[in-house]
């Protein structure tokens, strides 16, 4: 696919670079966790550290370092909307077909941004935590609301990340996926006869703010 | 004026003032690049002619305070035609679906705000309003919808494609808070006109010169 191909991305090396840049990276984190050897590095353990705003990794000191946990924290939240929507399909309870066609889309985009976030993170790459998304997914109305959540809160997030990016190739990555996050929040709020763009700017949130929102939902189990 | 027009709230390093008091040197290179030398003359059409010729594509890739100034006013000008197009059609009221009626009350708010707030940051480097002719896209539905669809994903690509040339984070901060927003517009106005309300996995970026070119074929700007 041409959106995912590296070079298409990445013509300054940039990207490449923060990809080799993971040894010392990975280091950082192992630190962070107080997990002495890479053999321990359980996703679950990574994730619980990136989660609890305590010890909120990022950074507004731009360096090609933050860029690898800002791409990570990217990636732990399309890992989440991802898994969600293919829950969702798999799950069975949408009947709409409007709402299945954005389903069904919006899954493809999300996994696709999973592998573009991977293979610019390379080796550093955060492993997917395991979700379970029940609570959210017993009927059709409750799946459209979460969806709204999940989409308003992506746009957030990389707003708020954006600024902080040092390097030039991964914020053209970056502004590449946002916009299609907020493509796929009109969309869903349209569908739920919602105003599709609610404010004359949108929000930036701090890794803080979505991370314990996150935690709020209870999606994430390890 | 909402409080996200409140330059102090946007503002909290003081970085977007430095560029308004940067204007003075940017606008001398302004002067410069249209070869006008006293302020008096700056006519908005000289200063928008130099901005939409290709040969004189002012967005530098090398960030600095000067092109930051560049690239809120280019993203003024584009502001400057979705408003315009919204609020003449709104005028106009020729529009029948109530859809894109609402489409179009809603987003002429959303980019009538766009304005004021570049302007609000560019203080006195801030551009001039050109004239517009929609001729009937304004007053022919299906050529409005069509018309709102390609200025709202070029929107997308050209916020896309300065965003990673911005230099201060107040700025980066602004310009990414309006990006969005012209994405949630392009999706809306997509799914009112029955096409895909997200085409690609990731939006490509477009340059100044794809942009500027595409805006001056659309003859929509008169001056």
């Amino acid at each position: 696919m041409n959106a995912l191909n590296l070079e298409v991305l990445d013509r300054d090396g940039a990207i490449l670079e923060t990809a080799e840049d993971a040894g010392a990276t990975r280091g950082d984190l192992i630190k962070r966790a107080g997990i002495a050897t890479v053999g321990f590095m359980a996703a679950g353990a990574m994730f619980e550290n990136l989660l609890s705003p305590a010890a909120a990794a990022i950074s507004t000191k731009k360096s090609a370092k933050n860029d690898v946990k800002i791409l990570n924290y990217a990636l732990t939240l399309e890992f989440l909307e991802a898994e969600f929507y293919k829950a969702a399909l798999a799950a069975n309870i949408i009947a709409n077909a409007w709402a299945k066609d954005f389903a069904t889309t919006v899954a493809s985009h999300e996994a696709d941004h999973v592998k573009l976030l991977q293979s610019v993170l390379g080796k550093a790459a955060v492993k997917k935590p395991s979700f379970d998304f029940s609570a959210a997914l017993t009927d059709e109305k409750t799946f459209m609301a979460t969806a709204q959540v999940l989409e308003d809160t992506g746009v957030a997030a990389y707003a708020g990340q954006g600024p902080n990016l040092s390097q030039k190739a991964v914020v053209v990555a970056a502004l590449g996926i946002h916009s299609v996050e907020a493509r796929h929040a009109a969309w869903i709020r349209f569908l739920n006869a919602d105003s599709p763009a609610p404010g004359i700017t949108d929000s930036p949130k701090r890794e803080s703010t979505v991370l314990s929102a996150v935690a709020d939902t209870g999606f994430i189990q390890s | 004026m909402t409080s996200l027009l409140n330059l102090a709230a946007l503002d909290k390093s003081g970085a977007i003032e430095e560029t308004a008091e940067a204007a003075g040197a940017t606008r001398a290179d302004f002067f410069k690049r249209t070869g006008i030398a006293t302020a008096g003359l700056v006519a908005a059409g000289t200063m928008f002619d130099g901005l939409l010729s290709p040969a004189h594509a002012a967005i530098s890739s090398k960030p600095s305070k000067a092109n930051d100034v560049k690239i809120l006013n280019y993203a003024l000008t584009l502001e400057f035609l979705e408003a315009e197009f919204y609020n003449q059609a709104v005028t106009a009221n020729a529009l029948q679906m109530w859809q894109v009626k609402n489409f179009a009350l809603v987003v002429a708010g959303h980019e009538g705000a766009h304005v004021r707030l570049l302007q609000s940051v560019l203080g006195n480097a801030a551009v001039k309003k050109p004239t517009f002719d929609f001729g009937d896209a304004i007053t022919n539905e299906a050529k409005f919808v069509a018309t709102a669809q390609i200025l709202e994903d070029t929107g997308v690509a050209a916020y896309a494609g300065q965003g990673p040339n911005i230099f201060q984070r107040p700025v980066v901060k602004a310009a990414l808070s309006i990006h969005s927003v012209e994405a949630r517009h392009a999706s809306w106005i997509r799914l009112i006109a029955n096409q895909k309300p997200a085409p690609a996995v990731v939006d490509e970026p477009k340059t100044e010169k794809q942009v500027l070119g595409a805006v001056a074929g659309t003859g929509f700007i008169k001056g």
